[in-house]
């Protein structure tokens, strides 16, 4: 690739110099935020087995990873200037596995015990790879299968520093309001909770509660007394990853009901329990021959303002037309709660979206409710992709909608893979107070 | 400061077994115990009282022994403090030795090993061994330069040379086993001075630093960029 000079690249090399040893996993985490679930699952195990190679990847590492947080964002805005792109594009991201006597000096420092005097058995090397750490298979004292997340330690000062860091170096982004600083606090606020293992044990048991009316959703467990600082066990779930769910290729008919599953689980979520499991990668949702779902890994949690989640329910299914003045005058009421005035070239950006995606996906006429939406063909995917990026270019920025948007890209693309047929409006219609 | 041992011309096949302590009479036995209850009390004392306010009076009161009993096994409050510190690299190199797992683990994930193992063995000590730190940079201190220190920091370096070797292929010559020994003695320290002054939770910045430190040294070295 050819590099472009300019202001950009300087300030960029000069940033890329100063980030450090402590440069980490912000890159990683942001860029997970907004890819696609296929791509992260790829990225993901990219960067582990980049992270045990030599020494050329490792100094990447320690200059690249936050770089990505400003390629992840431009990506999504689709608004950062070409040159500063493709310069972001040519940085290194990775995020180092750990040895087993490093997994077992983490474990230690939490609990103060080796895993082996903790458990009956434990397995010193992972079998699944965590964004900020890794999972161990152990068994309890008792005799309890259970998956025990050790993070790689350090992490929650090297995020900070590298928000600190990234912070000063796109000062001009943010007056610009190309990179709205409210978009940047959200993400640094979820990033930085999704390394406390103790709040993610609290997540785990609200969605353990707040799912049960959903038979067909297993949370796991919590193990209290053996989680600390970095480390949080919890109870094992059956279940296999949406790859080989498919490799055994599975009938229309259970795709369907799979589809129609994870639809229901998002806007139960969304509009009944008003918290958000918000990281759709694949690798956090374990499905069964019965298309029952395990969901793990509630790191990435999004918890719901009651005001905005009523704003939500007026806009869904809304019948009339979405250029009308009704229609906007609701949308400009969910961006004041937030102190805001909706511009008009977002306000035109979101009746856009309405209209061209939403109306089609989830048609509003009750008639139309028997009639799956097919997602087995990808026009409806690049639709969204493309009226997403208009949006960004409108400058529109709702904090909220940062982790929505996350979880909503991944279950599209989850849908798509799986061709499900899902009768979309029928199933937000059931979370509707009153309706249409 | 000494030198670190020279590189060895051909690298052992494997690791000699320790040799088999003979084992000790009753009169032996009771002069051993006597001897851990002064490193014991005076252990306690550098913690809370501090290095330099610790009298032998003090140590022997506590170990309830007469002070010239304490002379009797150490001459000074130093040669104690040495001696600890000879306990914790044989607590180290032992379990790195002993530990199966490690024998097909990667040269950094040894070294990790070997300075997690010190850094738990000195962790109840903290305040004592940042006093000890500072008296071993004193010019006539005992703890930084007399001929038991240097013995002492020769047998901790020749084991990371052992380990060192044990990693390179054979008859090749590498840059890590010429510098990595004496490289590895002031990034020890680095190490400590570390240590010493992490506030984390857990201290887990230094695990990090230990981690990633080692990974870029020793891939440093093994493509002979230093």
């Amino acid at each position: 690739m050819k590099k472009p000079e300019g202001a950009a690249r300087r300030a960029l090399r000069m940033a890329a110099l100063t980030a450090g040893v402590t440069g980490s996993y912000v890159g990683y985490l942001a860029q997970r935020a907004f890819l696609g679930p296929e791509a992260r699952q790829k990225k993901l195990k990219a960067s582990h087995t980049r992270a045990a190679q030599r020494m050329t990847s490792e100094f990447l590492t320690l200059r690249g990873p936050a770089m990505k947080l400003g390629q992840t964002l431009s990506l999504q805005a689709g608004l950062l200037p070409e040159e500063m792109l493709s310069e972001l594009a040519t940085l290194q991201m990775s995020a180092p596995g750990m040895h087993a006597s490093l997994a077992r000096a983490r474990f230690k420092a939490a609990l103060g015990r080796d895993p082996d005097q903790v458990f009956k058995s434990f397995e010193p090397d992972p079998f699944a790879a965590a964004s900020l750490g890794q999972v161990h298979r152990a068994v309890t004292r008792e005799g309890a299968r259970v998956a025990v997340k050790i993070q790689y330690p350090g992490i929650h000062d090297a995020v900070a520093n590298d928000f600190r860091w990234f912070r000063t170096v796109s000062k001009g982004a943010q007056l610009t309001r190309h990179l709205p600083g409210v978009v940047l606090d959200e993400l640094e606020a979820q990033i930085l909770a999704e390394t406390d293992y103790a709040r993610e044990a609290d997540n785990l048991e609200h969605f353990r509660k707040g799912l049960a009316p959903l038979p067909f959703v297993t949370v796991p467990k919590v193990y209290r007394r053996f989680g600390g600082q970095g480390v949080l066990t919890m109870e094992m779930l059956e279940g296999v990853h949406l790859d080989a769910w498919l490799a055994a290729k599975p009938s229309q008919k259970l795709r369907d009901t799979l589809g129609a599953r994870l639809v229901d689980l998002y806007y139960f979520q969304l509009l009944d329990l008003q918290a958000l499991h918000a990281d759709p990668h694949w690798g956090n949702y374990l499905f069964g021959k019965d298309a029952s779902i395990g969901l793990v890994d509630f790191g990435c949690v999004k918890y719901l303002d009651p005001k905005f989640v009523a704003t939500l329910l007026s806009l869904y299914l809304y019948p009339g037309d979405r250029t009308s003045p009704h229609f906007q005058e609701l949308l400009a009421e969910r961006y004041a709660l937030n102190g805001r005035t909706l511009s008009p070239a977002s306000r035109k950006a979101l009746a856009r979206f309405a209209e061209n995606f939403y109306r089609t996906v989830y048609p509003p006429e009750l008639s139309k409710d028997d009639e799956p939406f097919d997602f087995s063909d990808d026009a409806f995917l690049k639709t969204y992709m493309r009226e997403s990026a208009n949006l960004g270019r409108s400058k529109v920025a709702i904090p909220e909608y940062v982790m929505i948007a996350r979880a909503e890209t991944g279950l599209y693309a989850t849908l798509h893979r799986l061709k499900a047929r899902v009768p979309m409006s029928k199933i937000v219609r059931k979370y509707l107070k009153s309706p249409r | 400061m000494p030198r670190a041992p020279a590189a060895p011309a051909a690298r052992p096949r494997r690791r000699p077994a320790p040799p088999r302590e003979a084992p000790l009479g009753r009169r032996a036995r009771s002069k051993e115990r006597t001897r851990e209850r002064i490193v014991t009390a005076a252990l306690a004392l550098f913690q809370s009282k501090g290095f330099e306010e610790t009298t032998t009076r003090a140590i022997a009161r506590r170990a309830r022994v007469a002070e010239g009993t304490v002379f009797n096994y150490f001459e000074t409050k130093e040669d104690i403090a040495l001696h600890f510190l000879e306990l914790e690299v044989s607590h180290a190199i032992a379990s790195v030795r002993n530990n199966r797992r490690l024998r097909r683990a990667s040269l950094e994930e040894k070294l990790f090993a070997l300075l997690q193992s010190q850094i738990d063995f000195l962790a109840p000590y903290e305040k004592f061994i940042g006093a000890a730190f500072v008296q071993a940079l004193k010019p006539a201190s005992k703890l930084g330069w007399s001929r038991q220190a240097a013995e002492l920091r020769t047998r901790y370096l020749s084991f990371v040379q052992e380990l060192i070797e044990e990693s390179l292929p054979r008859g090749k010559p590498s840059a890590l086993a010429w510098f990595g020994p004496p490289a590895f003695w002031i990034y020890y320290l680095g190490v400590l001075l570390y240590w010493l002054h992490d506030s984390s939770p857990g201290k887990q910045n230094t695990l990090a630093f230990i981690d990633r430190s080692l990974k870029l040294g020793v891939a440093l070295l093994r493509k002979g960029v230093v």
